[in-house]
């Protein structure tokens, strides 16, 4: 019995398959309670894209800093944020990460090198820059990974990141998570190009194409340019090819169909996490129980935690002020 | 002309005020609203203000602790000397003989009494620009804006010409100098300040100046023509209002102007909620009939259906002492007395007189002091003191034909019983409708002091002594 | 005291504050071999290396974001704009993000970071390089802005917006770039939200922006000549804005002058002159002037710029209305 796939040894896949499940669980249940009317404002789900931001993650430390999107949970699940405290922001309740004051989109915890979601798109990535000349500056060798997807990369502040990334030799991993979607206008008709990864050369770094569907593959790739960066080498850019499963916002399409069933047919088929575990099965690596067991557990771990949520109390109206300003 | 500062009374209890400090030294100009002593109380410190101009002199030294209306300083033209009697004054007569009569107010401040028939405006001549500014002085030194040229920006009154007119007319009327104090009981009584005669120091009206007006003024009631001269007290006929011609501007002013700050800072300051709960009063009425052949020929006042209320709301106040309080800054202040206000209607307002004691009162003496109180609102004789002390309310449409209302609680109490009509009902006994006689009583009351199930308990316990009224007459 | 520049009173904040805090950087476009395009860089490459002094590409939203990062990871960066004009480019990573992370993160980032920018008309530098936008910053919740209208306010305004732990802006007044006056040369900070009583008077307070304090100055100057006494005062910052200074003054002189040179039209005088009549209405004798630019951008030609910035002439005129009296 062989103990890895590839050059993945057995523990690092089993972590790969709890933070896929995780975010996935996750996900699925933040979606139930916003059909069910039960939590206020947008939400974007990352069903289906789990294999990037857990592929990532697992090459990352604690001290390296990560920047998402709007599209963020799975980037915070992945990176080890406290599931209480994020069901606690979506219901918008004091002890949820934002304190009730930012919502889905800006779920953040420094502590764990998560320095928020983002609801501009794009907003995030100059930050993940900062962070990687923070850390330079002080002598550190941590690195800085910032998330955006296929529309983010038309917008001017991934451009000026990336340039200015490369000017000032910065560790940063770029990581465009191509789900073939701006919103609801698809790949083809945002930018000419196939490939985003093509736009890396622009800019004088190099750029790495993965299938975002292959856990495997994507902490592979990963770990290969996060240690690159952590050399000293300069930044570079991972496109992952991915899809999203639900809609752009929320969970069901509601308006004029913009994808096919048969697209999403497709994509579900390939759909990473039970690829893990047929491969994981298959090479004797895990038994069905043990992967069941990781399902449940998270189950419990999730409904515990929106227990948490639902009896946390709301933030009081008189704190209205409070973290505008630093005094 | 120099006028006289008084120490001013700044709450319902206190009774001396310590001057802890002089704000301006002797011999410096001041302007109306500049600041001129920190005064200490027993609750909280304030800082005065002048009322007028004048070169200050003070009579007395900081650190003095003296009783309210004191003598205090003076405010002096240039070159004029301190008139004789410098020195601490002896407290006017009337300090400390009655409460104020809206303690909530106290911290607001002035207000500003109508010009004399208020309720017929003057002719509407254009408007006459002024600044705020001027607005505000010639409202405290009682000049007549419209009468004045404006020579500011764009031709408006602005301060310097307020000034002017101040300077030019020392012979006039002068301006009424009265204590915020003196001007709300004035407001309260109906008076204008202008027609007062002031016996005080310096020209200044004193309380008892006003309440010796109230009393000439009620010697000759000003009743409206066509009017009842005496509308009967125990069934009131509804109020002939002075109908306003259509297009008239009718000024929040005079006791306009009071009810609307007190109504409206009333709803402002408190929080304020109200039960409502259905009262059976087959018994009360029947005790009625019993006692009316009886009680006449003893020469008694029968007891209206209100009066059996106001006895009954009385009584169950002594075993809820929260809702006869007063709320003050942070604290309750629980009275000491009962005192019922009635609160009657007007041509164009209402005063609350009030029966003191209510409930040490039987209720034959509550029937005369109600029927003579609501004769007098009436018909202009009401003095001051009877529209003081209040320490909870009872307010009646019923005579109106109102089933239901929600009463506004009287500033510096925490709560007001509001009494509908007495009105036919139907309660079933097994399957057979019995007619029975019901009204409806609304209790609001303040949620800072009271809360829901206490409050709800009181209104229970007035409802059950009206069932039971034998213990009305004990 | 010894005197200084306006811009060397800046290089000097910079060179100090670098001096006492490691983690004070520097980034913008030409700053640190060029030493920045009015000088106001000049020595801190020499002084702290090219690891603290930062040239960047021409990327305003890229750098500006940068600064937002390093500054949430621990730097208190000093970002330089060249012109407040360029405002626009950049203001995502300005009003969304720094302004906002540390309320919508729930309190646990902080961004202290410096932005400096020059505004500010009167070098004929036209319609996109000399603009007053102080009002649009103001507006936003969590920035403070500053503008100082001497050399010696411009070091203790920076001094204190480096050390803040909000994100600042820092307007320096191209104009002003040049003129003397006494600084101290120990480092020392101007607390932000206090406003600067320059001039004491009874008549009539005039509450400048900027620049126009000097502008001001020199209209009271020419005022007292006629008798009339001005009072003068410099909001140094307009977020926070010290409301207090300004109300007490017009309760006892009854009449306010804005002045700024920025647009009249919803300019930060609209919101000076509304706090005044609602706090101070009652003390008011005369409406509250705002003295302002026209609606209109701002224009190149020498003859059309002198008639577009408010100066004393026009403070003059205006207090003279307010105080007039007809036939008095």
């Amino acid at each position: 019995m062989t103990d890895s796939i590839g050059t993945v040894p057995i523990a690092v896949l089993r972590d790969l398959h709890r933070r896929m499940v995780r975010i996935r669980l996750f996900e699925e249940e933040a979606g139930k309670l916003m059909e069910g009317g039960r939590l206020p404002g947008f939400l974007h789900l990352y069903v289906g894209q789990e294999a990037v931001g857990s592929g990532v993650m697992a090459t990352l430390r604690d001290d390296d800093v990560i920047t998402s999107t709007h599209r963020g949970h799975g980037h915070a699940v992945a990176k080890g944020a406290n599931l209480r405290y994020m069901y606690a922001e979506l219901f918008g309740k004091e002890t949820g990460y934002c304190k009730g004051r930012g919502g889905s989109m800006h779920i953040n915890d420094l502590s764990i090198g998560m320095l928020g979601a983002n609801g501009i798109v794009g907003g995030g990535i100059p930050h993940a820059v900062g962070a990687a000349f923070a850390a330079a500056y002080k002598g550190q060798d941590s690195v800085a990974v910032s998330f955006f997807g296929d529309g983010a990369s038309n917008i001017g502040a991934f451009h000026e990141s990336a340039n200015l990334a490369a000017v000032l030799h910065l560790p940063v991993i770029f990581v465009c998570e191509n789900n073939g979607y701006a919103e609801f206008t698809p790949q083809e008709r945002h930018m000419l190009l196939r490939d985003v990864a093509d736009r890396a050369a622009a800019y004088g770094m190099p750029s790495e194409i993965v299938d975002g569907m292959d856990v495997v593959a994507v902490y592979e790739m990963s770990k290969k340019l996060v240690e690159r960066a952590r050399a000293g080498e300069g930044p570079s850019l991972l496109e992952a090819k991915t899809y999203r499963y639900y809609d752009h916002q929320g969970v069901k399409g509601l308006r004029i169909p913009y994808r096919t069933q048969d697209e999403i047919d497709l994509w579900k088929e390939r759909d990473a996490i039970t690829a893990i575990e047929q491969r994981m099965t298959k090479a004797n690596l895990a038994g069905e129980m043990e992967l069941q067991k990781v399902w449940d557990e998270t189950r419990a771990e999730i409904v515990e935690a929106i227990r948490f949520a639902e009896q946390s109390p709301d933030p009081d109206p008189a704190d209205l002020l409070v973290n505008v300003y630093t005094v | 002309m120099a006028v006289a500062v008084l120490l001013p009374k700044l709450g319902l209890t206190m009774e001396t005020g310590l001057i802890q400090e002089w704000l301006v030294e002797p011999g410096t100009p001041v302007k109306p609203g500049d600041l001129i002593m920190r005064l200490g109380t027993d609750k909280v410190d304030a800082d005065v203000e002048a009322e007028a101009a004048g070169i200050f002199h003070p009579a007395v030294a900081a650190g003095s602790d003296l009783p309210a209306g004191t003598l205090v300083g003076w405010l002096l033209e240039p070159g004029e000397p301190v008139p004789s009697g410098d020195g601490p004054a002896a407290p006017p007569a009337e300090t400390g003989a009655t409460a104020a009569a809206a303690p909530a107010e106290e911290a607001s401040g002035d207000i500003v009494v109508g010009e004399p028939g208020a309720l017929t405006p003057p002719p509407h001549t254009g408007r006459q620009f002024a600044s705020p500014l001027a607005r505000r002085l010639a409202g405290e030194r009682g000049i007549d804006i419209a009468t004045l040229k404006g020579t500011g920006p764009g031709g408006r009154v602005i301060k310097a010409d307020v000034l002017d007119a101040v300077a030019a007319k020392p012979s006039a009327p002068a301006p009424s100098v009265a204590s915020p104090l003196v001007r709300r009981a004035a407001a309260v009584a109906g008076i204008d300040l202008a027609t007062v005669t002031p016996s005080g120091p310096a020209g200044r009206i004193l309380r008892a100046d006003v309440a010796a007006a109230a009393a000439k003024a009620a010697a000759q009631p000003p009743v409206p023509s066509g009017a009842p001269a005496v509308a009967p007290a125990a069934v009131p006929a509804a109020v002939p209002a002075v109908a306003p011609a259509p297009g008239e501007v009718i000024p929040l002013s005079g006791m306009r102007g009071v009810i609307a700050s007190r109504m409206l800072a009333s709803l402002h300051e408190m929080a304020q909620l109200t039960l409502g709960t259905e009262a059976t009063m087959d018994a009360a009425v029947a005790l009625r009939a019993q006692i009316k052949e009886q009680w006449s020929a003893a020469g008694l006042p029968m007891p209206t259906i209100t009066d059996l209320i106001v006895r009954a709301a009385a009584l169950a106040l002594r075993d809820h002492p929260r809702l006869n309080a007063s709320v003050q800054g942070n604290e309750i202040h629980v009275q000491t007395e009962i005192n019922i206000g009635v609160a009657v209607a007007l041509a164009d307002g209402l005063v609350v007189p009030v029966v003191r004691n209510a409930d040490q009162l039987p209720v034959s003496a509550i029937a005369a002091q109600t029927r003579r109180l609501a004769q007098d609102a009436r018909t202009g004789h009401v003095k001051l003191p009877d529209l003081e002390g209040g320490t909870f309310t009872v307010s009646t449409l019923g005579s109106y034909g109102v089933d239901f209302f929600t009463p506004v609680i009287t500033p510096g109490q925490v709560a007001i019983l509001g009494v509908g009509r007495l009105r036919d009902s139907v309660r079933w006994e097994g399957s057979s409708p019995v007619r029975t006689q019901v009204l409806t009583l609304s209790l609001t009351f303040d949620h800072r002091a009271v809360d829901g199930a206490p409050a709800a308990d009181y209104l229970r316990s007035v409802v059950s002594r009206l069932a039971n009224p034998l213990s009305l007459l004990a | 005291m010894r005197e200084l520049t306006y811009v060397k009173a800046f290089n000097e904040s910079l060179m100090q504050a670098m001096a006492e805090d490691e983690n004070v950087v520097v980034i913008g476009e030409d700053v640190a071999h060029y030493g920045g395009v009015f000088h106001a860089f000049d020595g801190l490459l020499k002084t702290y290396g090219e690891k603290r002094v930062i040239d960047t590409p021409i990327s305003e939203m890229g750098f500006l974001g940068m600064g937002v990062g390093a500054a949430a990871r621990g730097l208190r960066p000093v970002v330089d704009l060249m012109f407040f004009d360029f405002i626009g480019v950049c203001l995502d990573q300005l009003y969304n993000q720094a302004a906002k992370l540390k309320y919508m993160f729930g309190g646990d980032v902080t961004v202290p970071l410096t932005l400096t920018t020059a505004g500010g008309a009167g070098l004929s530098a036209g319609p996109q390089h000399s603009q007053s936008l102080e009002a649009w910053l103001a507006h936003v919740p969590g920035l403070k802005v500053a503008l100082p209208s001497s050399p010696h306010d411009v070091k203790g305004l920076m001094v204190a917006a480096i050390r803040d732990d909000n994100p600042t802006v820092v307007v320096l007044n191209k104009r002003m770039l040049g003129t003397k006056g006494p600084v101290p040369e120990e480092i020392y900070a101007i607390p932000f939200g206090q406003a600067e009583t320059v001039r004491s008077g009874n008549d009539v307070t005039v509450i400048g922006v900027g620049r126009m304090v000097n502008e001001a100055v020199v209209a009271a100057a020419e005022l007292a000549e006629s008798g009339i006494d001005v009072e003068v005062i410099d909001v140094r910052t307009v977020q926070p804005l010290d409301s207090n200074t300004i109300l007490d003054s017009v309760r006892r002189t009854n009449r306010a002058v804005v002045v700024h040179e920025a647009v009249t039209f919803a300019g930060i005088g609209a919101e000076i002159s509304s706090q005044i009549q609602e706090e101070a209405f009652d003390y008011l004798d005369a409406p509250v002037l705002r003295i302002g630019a026209p609606f209109s951008p701002v224009p190149f030609s020498p003859v059309l710029e002198r008639a577009y910035i408010p100066d004393s002439h026009r403070i003059v005129d205006g207090v003279r209305h307010l105080l007039e009296r007809q036939g008095a």
